[in-house]
């Protein structure tokens, strides 16, 4: 048999315990690296993706599956080459002239990763775990849609959809099991937050904006973005209340008069320059009567502050401070922390696991075929017997049975206790030279009708821990 | 077959038991939905045995207070279902497995023969009266723990100290939405359930209200929650001061029920001899 029709079998199935011919890579550049003068000129818009990644496999003849992965935070490809050139080398010089970028300023920027530890960063990428603000939502959406898009070109093939495919349920994993997505993290986000912590639904509720301040101004902004509807602005200068409220699609009310409408509030934020509070809890009595005691919710960022801190003890009013706030988003931000070192355990263990199955460290299905295979020669052998004597009584008949049986599970005893050691051992290169020699001592992988058994699939199907965890999904 | 079934919705509600502490300890979807399948299949498992108990008597076992028990706490996860739909509490779950545990057990420690009631209160009405009190009852358990997880939630957030915990939990305004529509249910059926009983009392024994214990703490319990729900509408009684008072008024009910069975005499207690 020539080369070339030997290796087609191969391209058919890049994946399995005999594949030592191909590679992971991943080339790239992120935020962690490079600074954004950089990141714009590499990064790809979206519409060229696809071209691109064929691009790279015409121009890199070791690369034979392709993905471009591009977003404001970072440019990578993943790539699956044919092992033993430097595909790494050959994505950069790609990359280079394809954005007219000098080869030498990429050389200093990118990182390079290849099989495990290339697996490892898809995986951390997909649960966002290397995003500027970790545990943002984005990222897995952005690596769908671009890995779409490569399915769709051709360019990603089988051993690039296994990747994709587990680096999104890892995602998933990452994302139900740890909080690190949950959390608002800056001031106004804490605000949000909180609001969403004492109101079931912001969009039946009205926010009072007092003064123009920067810091409510995005902190009502924020509200905005997550429902609230309607919102009030007064501010001394009714000019710039007008102004805002114009921004704000909200309703301007002159800053004299602004306790009036101070009950159709329930997120009020104060940003003022004054010298005394410019709200007191006696006042607010009457407000909380007029509103019938629906909960307030009090936002003050004044410097000094707007409201006098006793209204916090009245029912149903929750006031919180810039400090209060700033320290809201701090535990947040330590407990995302937390949970990251938590996310990047799973990350790791995933990846763990998956390198096993893809590498062949993973012997249980070379384990299952030869077991398989045996006990199918023992079958068909023991069947024709048995049909040669047909008078034989039943438990003379099970007796054959019990002795067949015997025979292949002696045969096999020593050699299956040889694998599972191998298997447990750290040695992956040993463990899937193995598994090709049993492959090929055994013909594992042939499939005539007589070796054909019910209860052992060939060795090419999917390595049996994997299947087994396909189920979370 | 009955004790085979109370066993399995034992283990169903400590099932549901474990899945609801795992999912206060981390909130999640998989444990969440994992309590209230649990929980579903106990509720339902149970129900089946006070069928299979109540079908040689032809009428509803209340005779004895494990009947009793068992009842109310097989009901409570009949409502807890219909509160987990709307509100998603996970958090309860962990509040009803141990309750509907506590009931399983009860019932099968005492699981012997179903004692037969006295002739005088073998009526249709019966079942109709005490299911729709232990209804009530079940309802107004929820607008307790409702409120004990809005008290627990506010006081967080009045110090400015957020928790981990309350990411499972719903706001404020859901929970006092929640409390609102338990106690008005459980209003309602105490109200339905007080009517029967005046009703049964009238035309089985010629006389419209007996002055006993259960009677008498039924109408204090009454006159608490009319007072609540009056407020709640009226006047826009909410938070912390609606939930406080609802949970002082389950112990009041929690106390009158265990105190009136176990002490005091009348009708409603002669049952247990």
């Amino acid at each position: 048999m020539s080369g070339a029709p030997a290796r087609n079998v191969r391209a058919l199935r890049p994946e399995g315990p005999r594949d030592r011919e191909h590679e992971l890579w991943l080339v790239g550049v992120s935020h962690h690296t490079t600074p954004v003068e950089i990141r714009e000129r590499l990064a790809i818009p979206e519409e060229d993706l696809a071209s691109a990644a064929r691009g790279l496999l015409a121009d890199a003849p070791s690369v034979v599956e392709a993905l471009v992965l591009s977003t404001c935070n970072r440019v990578e490809i993943l790539a699956v080459a044919r092992r033993g050139g430097d595909a790494g080398d050959a994505i950069v010089r790609f990359l280079a002239r394809e954005r007219a970028v000098a080869p030498a300023t990429l050389a200093v920027h990118r990182y390079q990763r290849r099989g495990k530890d290339a697996l490892h960063h898809l995986f951390r990428v997909a649960s966002s775990l290397d995003s500027m603000m970790v545990g943002e939502p984005q990222i897995l959406g952005q690596l769908k849609e671009q890995y779409r898009i490569a399915a769709e070109a051709g360019t990603a093939g089988r051993l690039l959809r296994r990747c994709l495919e587990r680096s999104f349920r890892v995602a998933k994993r990452v994302r139900t099991e740890t909080g690190i997505a949950g959390k608002a993290v800056s001031v106004s986000s804490a605000a949000v937050d909180l609001a969403k912590r004492i109101f079931d639904d912001l969009r039946d509720k009205t926010a009072m904006v007092i003064g123009a301040g920067k810091m409510s101004e995005l902190a009502a902004r924020h509200l905005q973005s997550h429902g609230i509807a309607s919102v009030i602005v007064t501010n001394r200068s009714f000019d710039r209340a007008v102004e805002l409220a114009r921004a704000f699609g909200g309703t301007p009310v002159p800053f004299e008069r602004f306790p009036q409408y101070l009950h159709l509030a329930d997120v009020v934020l104060g940003s003022v320059t004054s010298t005394g509070y410019i709200l007191g809890a006696s006042q607010l009595h009457d407000v909380l009567r007029a509103r019938r005691r629906r909960p307030m919710f009090f936002i003050d960022l004044g410097m000094p502050r707007n409201f006098d801190p006793g209204i916090n003890d009245i029912e149903n009013v929750y006031l919180y401070n810039i400090d209060d706030l700033s320290r809201v988003a701090d535990e947040h931000r330590a407990e995302r922390g937390r949970e990251a070192v938590r996310a990047e355990e799973i990350v790791d263990e995933e990846t763990e696991r998956f390198w096993r199955a893809m590498s062949g460290q993973d012997l249980t299905p070379t384990i299952v075929a030869l077991r398989g295979k045996l006990d199918g020669i023992r079958r068909v052998e023991l069947e024709r017997a048995l049909a040669a004597l047909r008078r034989l009584e039943p438990d003379e008949r099970r007796a054959l049975e019990a002795m067949t049986s015997a025979i292949v599970n002696k045969i096999l005893h020593v050699p299956l206790s040889v694998l599972k050691e191998i298997a447990q051992g750290e040695d992956g290169e040993a463990a899937a030279e193995i598994a090709s020699i049993v492959h090929r001592l055994f013909a594992l992988d042939s499939a005539s009708a007589a070796d054909v058994t019910d209860e052992a699939p060939p060795a090419a199907s999917t390595p049996r821990a994997e299947a087994g965890d396909d189920g979370e999904g | 077959m009955e004790p085979a079934l109370l066993l399995a919705s034992l283990v169903l509600y400590l099932v549901g038991t474990l899945a609801g502490g795992a999912n206060v300890a981390r909130p999640g979807e998989g444990t969440r939905q994992a309590t209230a399948i649990a929980l579903a299949l106990g509720f339902v498992v149970q129900a089946a045995a006070i069928g299979v108990r109540s079908i040689p008597l032809g009428t509803l076992v209340i005779a004895t207070f494990a009947d009793q028990v068992a009842l109310f706490t097989c009901l409570v996860a009949g409502v807890y279902l219909l509160v987990q739909s709307r509100y998603r509490l996970a958090v309860l779950g962990a509040l009803v497995g141990p309750i509907g545990f506590v009931g399983a057990l009860v019932a099968l420690v005492d699981h012997g023969g179903a004692r037969d009631l006295p002739p005088e209160l073998r009526s249709p009405w019966l079942p109709v009266h005490v299911t729709l009190a232990f209804l009530g009852n079940a309802a107004f358990a929820f607008a307790c723990l409702v409120s004990l997880i809005y008290l627990w939630q506010e006081r967080k957030l009045k110090a400015h100290s957020v928790d981990f915990r309350m990411r499972g939990l719903p706001s404020l305004e859901t929970l006092d939405q929640a409390n609102f529509r338990c106690l008005t249910w459980g209003f309602v059926l105490l109200t339905l359930s007080i009517l029967s009983g005046v009703l049964w009392a009238e035309l089985s024994f010629g006389r419209l209200w007996a002055w006993e214990p259960r009677t008498i703490w039924s109408t204090i319990v009454w006159m608490i929650y009319a007072v609540l729900v009056h407020g709640r509408i009226t006047v826009g009684w909410g938070g912390r001061r609606a939930a406080a008072l609802t949970i002082v008024g389950f112990g009041v009910l929690f106390v009158s029920f265990i105190g009136v069975n176990a002490l005091a005499p009348g009708r409603h207690a002669e049952s247990f001899g």
